[in-house]
């Protein structure tokens, strides 16, 4: 089965919320209501201690914006950077700052629980992968096939998912291999044209599926974009209905 | 015996820790509690986290970075471990813990490894002593009944200096990066981790609470 989906975020309507005491803006781009992907943006205000938390879906973070501090392990995030967990792995608490701006994409509602509750800690992801990574860490490779193109992996390559980033000029077609477990493709800067229309930053694509999507075309300006790959992870957890999956769909819900 | 206290003899937890990681401190206590809950004698082995650290220590910088870094680091640790904040110390130096580690091979012969890493990380991480210091570690041998004189000697002799060493080396074998670095039974958990997660993994391999064997 193909899934894809377009989302321009410019369009979507922001709302202010609150969770834990965290107050931040947020745009709902995909609910996952339909058992598709979910992806969420968030600018938080600046916070010493954003709470340790989970989600039951892997996830990819983009950080479009500000700064991210993980106190232990990742440490410091500055954009354009990704952190990426498996489903039910936790992170945090961490800080943010600097007029942050991130989206969060998950290949199915994930929902989110707090660590503070002990019953969560009992279903930690042990074998669970964390990956953050800044692009400014990355070196550019001249992309093959299209002329004054490039590329970072911000993901080693054979990690299992993946994430690139490519910067290509006007009206260029840029391909990918089918997406077996979903990939996200987020326009950075300039615009792509997909499914007759024209999307720009963060706007992106969804897709899902064992068929290779119709590429992304570059607009007048180029576009900067970032593939977002998930992998088999991407098959595991999820909103199930069973006890702690139904507190974490609720408590996503009271969030956005 | 039921067969899961003769399986528990044989279940073997390790941590390898430095002194000077405050993950590590945070550990002293759920571990201490794994052993009082569980029929298991965890073995506390070290990893050297900073062995570019001499001997009198290393002087924390002091600047907008570094107090920026701090305020996140007590939020983190304020959130995680709420009971054990309020008596943290965060030390001003950067110190150096090999002594100590030649001072937990000692205590070991003397089967009081186990209650000794308990009393230095408590000197260092709840009283601000300096644990690079012979005298701590002579405090710390008094606390658990050991004779601080005669650890006095070895560390001047560095009697146990091949051994700790021999134990770092141990640690940087079998590809210790995290400390703590817990190993219960089969599984291995890198970095420190909330207790249920260590509750759920001795379920996980048959290990029942003590408090299960009695009823």
């Amino acid at each position: 089965m193909q899934q894809s989906y377009i989302v321009d975020s410019a369009n979507a309507p922001w709302k202010r919320s609150a969770t834990e005491g965290i107050t931040f803006a947020c745009q709902v781009l995909l609910s996952g209501e339909d058992g598709g992907p979910e992806a969420l943006r968030f600018r938080f205000d600046d916070c010493p201690s954003v709470y340790a938390h989970m989600h039951l879906t892997c996830q990819f973070q983009l950080l479009l914006k500000g700064a991210m501090d993980f106190p232990r392990g990742v440490k410091h995030l500055e954009s354009l950077a990704i952190h990426y967990t498996d489903h039910n792995m936790p992170y945090g608490p961490f800080a943010v700052s600097g007029s942050h701006d991130m989206l969060v994409l998950h290949p199915r509602a994930g929902g989110i629980i707090s660590m503070a509750n002990l019953d969560a800690r009992r279903k930690i992801n042990l074998s669970g992968r964390l990956f953050a990574a800044l692009a400014a860490d990355a070196q550019w490779q001249p992309l093959p096939g299209v002329d004054n193109a490039a590329y970072i992996h911000l993901m080693p390559p054979g990690y299992g998912p993946a994430a690139v980033v490519t910067r290509t000029p006007a009206h260029a077609a840029l391909s990918m291999p089918a997406a077996e477990f979903g990939r996200y493709e987020v326009v950075l800067e300039g615009s792509v044209i997909v499914g007759g229309q024209e999307i720009g930053p963060p706007g992106f694509r969804y897709v899902r599926g064992d068929q290779a999507a119709e590429p992304l075309v570059t607009g007048d300006n180029g576009a900067s974009v970032a593939f977002l790959t998930f992998d088999r992870d991407a098959l595991e957890g999820g909103i199930t209905g069973e006890g702690l999956s139904v507190e974490a769909a609720e408590a996503m819900a009271r969030a956005i | 015996m039921t067969q899961t206290q003769e399986s528990n003899e044989t279940f073997r937890v390790a941590v390898f820790a430095d002194f000077t990681c405050p993950y590590s401190y945070l550990a002293v206590d759920q571990i201490d509690r794994l052993a009082r809950e569980y029929d298991v004698k965890p073995l506390w082995r070290p990893h050297w986290l900073h062995p570019d650290t001499p001997p009198e220590g290393v002087p924390r910088e002091n600047n907008a970075d570094t107090a920026a870094r701090d305020e996140r680091r007590h939020a983190w640790f304020k959130e995680m471990a709420p009971e054990q904040y309020p008596r943290i110390r965060f030390p001003t130096k950067r110190q150096y813990s090999f002594h100590a580690f030649e001072a937990l091979e000692f205590a070991c012969d003397y089967g009081l490894d186990f209650a000794f890493k308990t009393a230095v990380y408590d000197l260092m991480w709840t009283e601000g002593r300096d644990i690079g210091e012979i005298e701590t570690l002579m405090a710390a041998a008094e606390r658990v009944g050991l004779d601080p004189v005669e650890l006095q000697i070895a560390l001047v002799e560095r009697t146990y200096a091949e051994r700790a060493l021999d134990a770092v080396k141990q640690a940087h074998r079998i590809g210790i990066m995290n400390t703590p670095t817990i190993f219960l039974g089969r599984t291995r958990i890198n970095g420190w981790h909330y207790y249920e997660v260590l509750q759920s993994v001795m379920e996980k391999q048959g290990v029942r609470p003590r408090e299960a064997l009695a009823s």
